[in-house]
């Protein structure tokens, strides 16, 4: 029955979703080879207009002279740090207030959500300088703590997590009550696991930000021992022009820790389906 | 309280209950507001302070470096009277109604598509993510390069067919709707993270149990997909209706505030960047992104009462 | 409930303090603020002109330098001068040994967000470049260490510091900062493109004249090149035909905007018309797809008007190294003239050293320092002595002609809200470039617009 439900036979079916995702990719990937190209290219050839596509050789010592010129080293490392802080606790923190929000009831519930969700609706730019002074006023400046535990609280994990929690069906919480469970053990036995794909796109996106992130670092730091890969990259973006062949390979660099991960974390996407689902 | 107890004899039976009701009430609210309190207290610490320091510049007439003398509504009047105020308004309007549900709908039928058991399909996912890791400057460039009228590639191939080349970038009528589609080609990558999330959390039982029932792929798609996907659907409407009535990257990026269409590409947030970085006016500028804020804010609630009609929990 | 009003008490206490500390412009971390002006004025150092040899610790001086270890931070924005900045600072401490000084490179798009958060909050940094699109606004804030008392109690001399440069850092005569390096315009063209088209290249003798005549005989549309790009910019474009058509943007007291007057117009039309009337330059739709200085790199632009700050870029860039040369700037109607500008090093106001801040300042303000600068190519030293070596660096530019420039310089005009008042020239002049309205009334629009500004400023800081 299921052979004669659609027109197509299944083999016909995959091969469209590849043709569609052929020219899917095609049109998104077309940025990144244009970044790794003019990473092998000379000053010249990244400025000309019409633009010159492919360098006339590969110009490696872009990525030795970039190595030169700034201390790639350690950017990374406080990047590394700054990132995996701000997930972490990201992770940990929003996974919790978003099964409070997701799972409980309490006065004054809605308000406060509705109060953490209003953060993301100001621009940030808005209120940048108030809150250096408040790290001046804690003398958190020129210190990791400033770039990793302001950035702790995301409205937009608890929001992301509590729509994952609230698509879990209840009868979980109900049959661990049942059994004597309190809150923690709910959330951490039954629920947390549950959310992987939810925790997983999280960690991504924090990293990212993290691994982007750029004004607040610049303001709250300026020795340059503190310094992470995103001002690195901003230096070498110069008041009068740009040396692009540096600025793509050093952006290359930058992002292929973040591009490995996200293949390395592909699994976890699919394995999802087995994990979640009810038992019984 | 003797003589009122005895009057009510039958009162103890539920008077026991709502006693037991208030022991469990008692922990929910213990857990409740520990597990807000990190994130409650880092909100009000390090977001709602600053913010209210903004709200209180927003009726100051700001000096350099901190100094401010009380203005009372002048910033706010000024709004009311300022035509790039209400142009920017129009331009970030337009761009979140045509960018928010174009978006949403293509990342979710990619996400679809990438979820499906296909070889490759990894090498795929990878390949929609990499404008997510690209670097904001290199989408820049080539896009700008795409949309160049003289040296462009879509005004080159257009001649290929004689159609005259178009001003994509430096046409006031058209230079928001360029803008648009670079939102929508970058949105897709980031949604399409999220969606695929929500996707692994609908049971694949659901897919059996129609497939049995004799389901094809698009019936599937619209009556168990769909609706199990509308939590995170939800999501990613309220999150991308914000960040596009917030855009401000995407506008500096491509045009700037020396282009000769700025004021017809000029949203909400580049004019307050305007007044207060260019201008060096942080009460205007604040006051600015207040009315945005309310904005934003009350367009979320009515989000949030709606989302009762069309968001299936569980 | 109650738990909610707790809540709105931290956040209460916490907006207090925000409030209060934002409020002063000096917050009070200053513990060795002021000068400590030692007992004996008398004592001075060399008179002449070589300030960088003073002897440590003479006695006598009146701002002695402390012989315990300081650390100070001198912040720019600049990653390219870092190597040099480097090499200055490791022959200061030649010197002064215990003088440390951390080298802090903030990216040009945030360094002025930076410095400005760092301001309210009275974090600056002990020593830091500025501009003077932003000077006037620190200075006048009270955020700059004044020089003058230093300068004459040690009787420094900056005789070689160029006139018009050490001018737009001085502020009704107190002295704020040295100049760090100049630039000024030159005429930029390409050779090749002459060449091909059998034409001479320019000279110091060119007039407006010529370079209309020559722009049009090299524009071919059909190749996409034009002859010149009659770019909006100020400082290296139109503000430099309004002064040499003997008109002004700002007059000498910054008390009148100048856009308006009939000579300043002649200096706008050269470009407007260069555009609708000879048609020998891009549109500024075009220009603003494609930046100018990228067309002039790709061969689509014969000529472009542009500063000193270019030869590294088009030295290191293979397309351009041997193509292009430049020349002096057209003499229009009332003669020669170009814009001077340059950045300054100067002082934070609340430093908490002082003296070793204004020992270093000296030092790189010295003949060493800027041969320093000079040798490496990246700026023009502003130090008299020292421009040649620049000039030297790269013989195949005629960069003799910017250090011969400074003799026609005017310094860069501009007011304590520079930015915003460049910013609606910008927007208004747009629509001239454009053809929407007539330059003549862009140029009232203009004047009245940025004349508004300099009568806020002036009735601010008196």
């Amino acid at each position: 029955m299921t052979a004669k439900s659609g027109k197509k036979s299944p083999a016909h079916y995959k091969t469209v979703i590849h043709l569609l995702l052929i020219i899917g990719s095609l049109f998104m990937v077309g940025p990144f080879i244009w970044m790794v190209l003019t990473a092998f290219k000379s000053l010249g050839e990244s400025t000309q207009m019409p633009p010159v596509i492919f360098p006339a050789r590969l110009r490696w010592e872009n990525f030795t002279n970039l190595f030169d010129s700034l201390p790639f080293l350690t950017f990374y490392w406080n990047t590394f740090f700054m990132a995996t802080g701000r997930t972490l606790g990201a992770l940990v923190f929003c996974s919790m207030a978003a099964y409070a929000f997701a799972r409980i009831e309490f006065p004054g519930k809605n308000v406060l959500f509705l109060l953490i969700l209003s953060v993301l609706m100001i621009p940030s730019q808005s209120y940048v300088i108030p809150q250096y002074l408040i790290m001046v006023e804690f003398g958190w400046t020129n210190s990791l703590k400033a770039l990793i535990i302001p950035a702790l609280t995301s409205a937009f994990g608890t929001f992301l997590l509590r729509q994952f929690f609230l698509s879990m069906p209840r009868e979980l919480d109900e049959a661990a009550t049942i059994d004597g469970c309190n809150h923690l053990q709910i959330f951490v036995r039954i629920l947390l696991p549950l959310a992987k794909p939810g925790l997983i796109a999280l960690a991504i996106f924090q990293l990212l930000w993290s691994w982007n992130d750029l004004l607040w670092p610049l303001i709250v730091n300026n020795s340059p021992s503190k310094m992470p890969l995103a001002v690195g990259l901003a230096s070498l973006q110069g008041q009068y022009g740009t040396n692009y062949p540096l600025l793509m390979a050093g952006s290359l660099l930058a992002t292929l820790p973040m591009l490995i991960l996200f293949i390395f974390l592909q699994r976890y996407f699919v394995q999802g389906i087995a994990l979640s689902g009810t038992k019984g | 309280m003797g003589p009122l107890f005895k009057q009510q004899p039958k009162v103890t039976a539920p008077l026991r209950s709502v006693q037991r009701l208030s022991t469990k009430k008692k922990q929910d609210y213990f857990w409740a507001y520990l597990f807000i309190f990190p994130t409650l207290l880092g909100t009000v610490l390090f977001n709602l302070g600053p913010v209210l320091y903004t709200v209180y510049l927003s009726f100051t007439e700001w000096g350099a470096f901190g100094n401010s003398t009380w203005g009372g509504l002048v910033n706010y009047k000024k709004i009311l009277n300022d035509p790039v105020f209400v142009s920017s308004l129009k331009n970030t309007l337009i761009f979140t109604v045509l960018s928010v549900p174009l978006s949403i709908a293509l990342s979710t039928v990619v996400a679809q598509l990438l979820n499906q058991q296909i070889r490759g399909v990894s090498v795929y996912r990878t390949l929609f993510f990499l404008p997510v890791v690209t670097m904001p400057a290199a989408i820049g460039i080539v896009w700008r390069w795409l949309y160049n009228a003289d040296f462009g590639i879509i005004n080159y191939l257009l001649n290929l067919f004689h159609i005259k080349p178009v001003g994509w970038l430096i046409d006031g009528n058209i230079a928001l709707y360029s803008i648009i589609v670079v939102a929508i080609w970058g949105a897709i990558g980031y949604n399409m993270v999220i969606i695929l999330a929500g996707l692994q959390n609908i049971s694949p039982q659901f897919y059996e149990a129609a497939s049995i029932d004799g389901a094809g792929m698009f019936t599937k798609f619209f009556q168990i997909t769909v609706p199990l996907l509308t939590p995170t659907l939800f999501f990613v409407t309220i999150i991308s209706m914000i960040n596009a009535l917030q855009t401000f990257e995407l506008i500096f990026m491509m045009i700037g505030p020396d282009s000769l269409v700025i004021r017809d590409t000029q949203t909400l947030v580049f004019m307050f960047y305007k007044e207060a970085f260019i201008n060096n006016d942080k009460g205007y500028g604040s006051a600015i992104s207040l009315v945005l804020f309310l904005m934003i804010l009350i367009l979320t609630i009515i989000q949030f009462k709606w989302q009762k009609k069309w968001v299936h929990y569980s | 409930m109650k738990k909610l009003a707790l809540f709105l008490m931290i956040f209460a206490l916490v907006f207090v303090t925000a409030c209060s500390s934002g409020g002063g412009t000096e917050s009070g971390s200053n513990s060795g603020g002021g000068q400590e002006s030692g007992a004996n004025a008398g004592g001075t150092n060399t008179g002449g002109t070589d300030n960088s040899n003073e002897a440590k610790g003479a006695g006598n001086q009146p701002y002695p330098v402390t012989d315990k270890e300081v650390t100070l931070s001198y912040q720019f924005w600049d990653v390219n001068q870092q190597p040099a900045m480097q090499k200055i600072v490791d022959e200061f401490n030649k010197i002064y040994p215990n003088i440390k000084i951390q080298l802090e490179v903030i990216p040009w798009d945030q360094y002025w967000v930076n410095l400005e958060a760092a301001a309210t909050g009275g974090t600056l940094p002990d020593i830091f470049w500025i501009n003077a699109t932003n000077f006037r606004l620190y200075a006048l804030n009270n955020q700059l260490l004044p020089l003058k008392e230093r300068i004459e109690k040690e009787n420094y001399s900056t005789a070689n510091f160029p006139e018009p440069l050490l001018d737009l850092y001085t502020i009704d005569g107190e002295q704020y900062g040295f100049p760090k390096d100049v630039d000024t315009i030159g005429l930029w063209y390409n050779k090749e493109l002459f060449d091909q088209a059998g034409l001479e290249y320019p000279n110091e003798n060119w007039t407006w004249d010529d370079l209309i005549e020559n722009a049009k005989a090299l524009t071919n549309p059909e190749k996409k090149v034009w002859g010149f790009a009659a770019h909006i910019s100020q400082q290296t474009n139109w503000y430099n035909t309004v002064y040499q058509a003997g008109g002004y943007v700002l007059n000498e007291d910054r008390t009148k905007a100048g856009h308006a007057d009939p000579k300043s117009i002649e200096g706008l039309k050269l470009f407007t018309d260069m555009i609708h009337v000879h048609k020998a330059s891009p549109t500024i739709g075009q220009m603003t797809d494609t930046e100018p200085r990228v067309m002039f790199e790709s061969g689509n632009v014969a000529m472009i008007f542009d500063g000193s700050w270019n030869q590294i870029r088009f030295r290191d860039n293979e397309y351009t190294a041997d193509r292009v040369d430049v020349t002096y700037l057209p003499q229009g109607p009332a003669g020669r003239a170009t814009i001077v500008h340059g950045l300054a090093n100067v002082i934070a106001k609340n430093t908490k050293h002082p003296n070793e801040a204004w020992a270093f300042l000296k030092f790189l303000g010295s003949e060493r320092a800027a041969e320093i600068q000079g040798e490496t190519g990246t700026v023009l030293p502003s130090y008299d002595s020292a421009m040649e070596l620049w000039v030297k660096s790269n013989p195949k530019f005629n960069l003799q002609i910017f250090v011969d420039s400074l003799e026609w310089g005017v310094g860069y005009p501009t007011t304590v809200q520079g930015r915003k008042a460049q910013q609606i020239e910008t927007d208004i002049f747009t629509k001239a470039w454009a053809g929407e309205i007539s330059i003549e009334e862009a140029a009232q629009q203009v004047a009245e617009g940025v004349q508004a500004i300099l009568d806020e400023d002036n009735a601010k800081y008196k």
